[in-house]
């Protein structure tokens, strides 16, 4: 099962918001993933054990997985070619 | 009817947080058009959050308060006010009788706003009224007129859309992040501050000139961005200066950073149980306002990802422990809310952009009027909490020992409509206006419309 690691600004609210609608859609889609949480702050550490890793804002670090910014799933606008593009990247792995 | 009306509120009131938060927000989501089920399993999952909350505080308190004051009798530091995290605060507030109507009403005062063209703000993220929410609550709570407590909140309100507004450009030009705005309190409060002050800095001569970035701080100060480690080595430090021994210490370091990981757990589950309401109220003001070139309000956790907002917050972390125990007339005990420094100094990293000299200047004085307003306000915030549940005093050992964060009435902004709501009105409310009126006159003036958005940092800068 791939691991997916959403990171915003505290670990709560808007990587609940982004988590719950990620979920949603990769199981539409019936792809299983597990979803977990943290901060911006924590992503250094621990962003290296998931498959993907996203974040809601900007992100400046590198790490050796994929980051996809999540900021159109806050909006609104655009969420879908995101959603998309999550799918598509844990799909081809 | 109204007979009727009052004595279902007053039994939800008696029946205390843990039954009419779910209830009443159960009734709200099936009013905005939840399904049943949906709205059932929301209103449960904000119950179980305040139920969460309310252990984990208990536990923190039992801990973490007799160790403080073993501390306060040894080294003679008095830090009794206890910084339990914007989580346990906003908790309270969603427990509050009164948080509906001024839910409502702060819904209402954006509306008003937007149809007005006082603002370009849609901001719909109702977990985040909570900012908003506290100063109506306390100030209901300290005058006892439900009026004044909305008015306060309406206030706390129609200001932050605007420093939301006029913060927008600083948003878009140093985050990359266009078409959005952040009516965060814990963010746009500081620049209550950090305009004048970075104006100030601008005129001074010599030291308008210093900028320096700094790239390496993550790689020294990271363990204080882990909420795990900075629970263990806070624990750890204050049990060793209560006199505890060694294990004990230790004990209380691995207890300490089991609260700083749980509390944020509990917390989501408001944030959970809130979606499927602000998603409801999103969809409805979209739709009402299509056609309209609007800002959406996010939430100000979008842009403290930035590398210069965390190595900010990393120096500011120490440094803020250290005012804590040297800056006279400080009770507060910075605690659960230190990792999150960066949502008060991330709008002003983006005004100074990415000067590191300026930004920990501003920080400075950012972060001690928050442990002045932390320290000043925790008597009010203890009591309030006390009456939705949350006993900290009783459980401590009766030390008097009180509970504040960096959020609520700490924040700059919401602590001065606060004063202006509990004070001598015929007073306060004349400067109120004033000092809202200078601030609209100069920032308003500065940056009207949206084509012009870089004219404020323009003005800023000259």
């Amino acid at each position: 099962m791939k691991k997916i690691l959403v990171a915003c600004g505290n670990g709560i609210a808007t990587s609940t918001v982004v988590a719950s609608k990620i979920d949603d859609y990769l199981k539409e889609n019936s792809f299983n993933a597990k979803i977990d949480k943290t901060k911006l702050l924590e992503v250094r550490s621990s962003g290296n054990d998931y498959d993907l890793v996203v974040t809601t804002g900007t992100f400046s670090g590198e790490l050796d997985v994929p980051i996809i910014n999540g900021m159109s799933l806050l909006t609104g606008i655009g969420q879908e070619a995101t959603l998309e593009e999550i799918l598509e990247t844990l799909k081809n792995m | 009817m109204l007979d009727a009306v009052m004595s279902v509120f007053n039994w939800l009131i008696d029946a205390g947080p843990t039954v009419m938060l779910p209830i009443i927000m159960i009734t709200v989501g099936l009013v905005v058009g939840l399904p049943f089920q949906k709205a059932f399993k929301s209103g449960l999952t904000i119950g179980i959050g305040f139920v969460g909350i309310r252990l984990i505080l208990d536990f923190l308190a039992q801990n973490l308060g007799p160790a403080a004051r073993g501390m306060a009798e040894r080294i003679g530091v008095q830090l009794d006010v206890l910084d339990v995290g914007w989580g346990s605060i906003a908790a309270v507030t969603w427990a509050s009788p009164i948080i509906i109507f001024i839910i409502i009403a702060i819904f209402i005062t954006n509306i008003i706003m937007i149809i007005s063209r006082t603002t370009n703000t849609l901001n719909v993220d109702i977990w985040n009224y909570h900012h908003l929410a506290i100063v109506g609550i306390m100030v209901h709570f300290v005058t006892d007129n439900v009026y004044l407590g909305i008015a306060a909140s309406v206030v706390m309100a129609a200001t932050t859309f605007k420093i939301a507004d006029w913060s927008q450009p600083l948003v878009e030009d140093y985050f990359g992040i266009p078409g959005v705005t952040l009516p965060t309190v814990s963010a746009t409060s500081s620049m209550v501050i950090a305009w004048p002050l970075n104006w100030l800095l601008d005129h001074i001569p010599g030291i308008r000139k210093i900028d320096f970035q700094l790239d390496d701080a993550q790689k020294y100060l990271g363990v204080f961005g882990e909420q795990s480690v900075l629970g263990l080595l806070m624990g750890t430090a204050i049990g060793l200066l209560a006199d505890y021994d060694i294990a004990s210490a230790l004990q209380l370091g691995v207890q300490m950073g089991a609260v700083l990981v749980i509390i944020p757990q509990m917390t989501s589950f408001f944030v959970q149980g809130l979606m499927p309401i602000s998603q409801q109220a999103q969809k409805w003001s979209q739709e009402k306002f299509k056609g309209r070139e609007l800002f959406i309000g996010l939430d100000a956790a979008v842009i403290v990802g930035n590398q210069n907002v965390i190595n900010t917050a990393l120096v500011l972390i120490p440094l803020t422990l250290g005012m804590a125990l040297f800056l006279p007339g400080n009770r507060m005990l910075p605690f659960a809310d230190l990792a999150i420094i960066t949502f008060r100094i991330a709008l002003v990293v983006a005004l100074t952009k990415g000067n590191f000299f300026r930004n920990i200047i501003i920080g400075f004085v950012v972060m001690a009027a928050i442990l002045y307003g932390g320290s000043y306000t925790a008597p009010y915030l203890t009591e309030l909490a006390a009456v939705v549940g949350i006993d900290v005093a009783a459980i401590a050992g009766g030390g008097a020992i009180l509970i504040s964060s960096f959020s609520a009435t700490s924040l700059t902004h919401s602590l001065l409509i606060f004063l202006a709501f509990i004070g001598p009105l015929h007073i306060t409310m004349p400067i109120m206006v004033i000092v809202i009126a200078a601030y609209w006159y100069i920032l308003g003036n500065v940056k009207p419309k949206k084509e012009e958005n870089n004219t404020l940092e323009e003005e800023l800068q000259n």
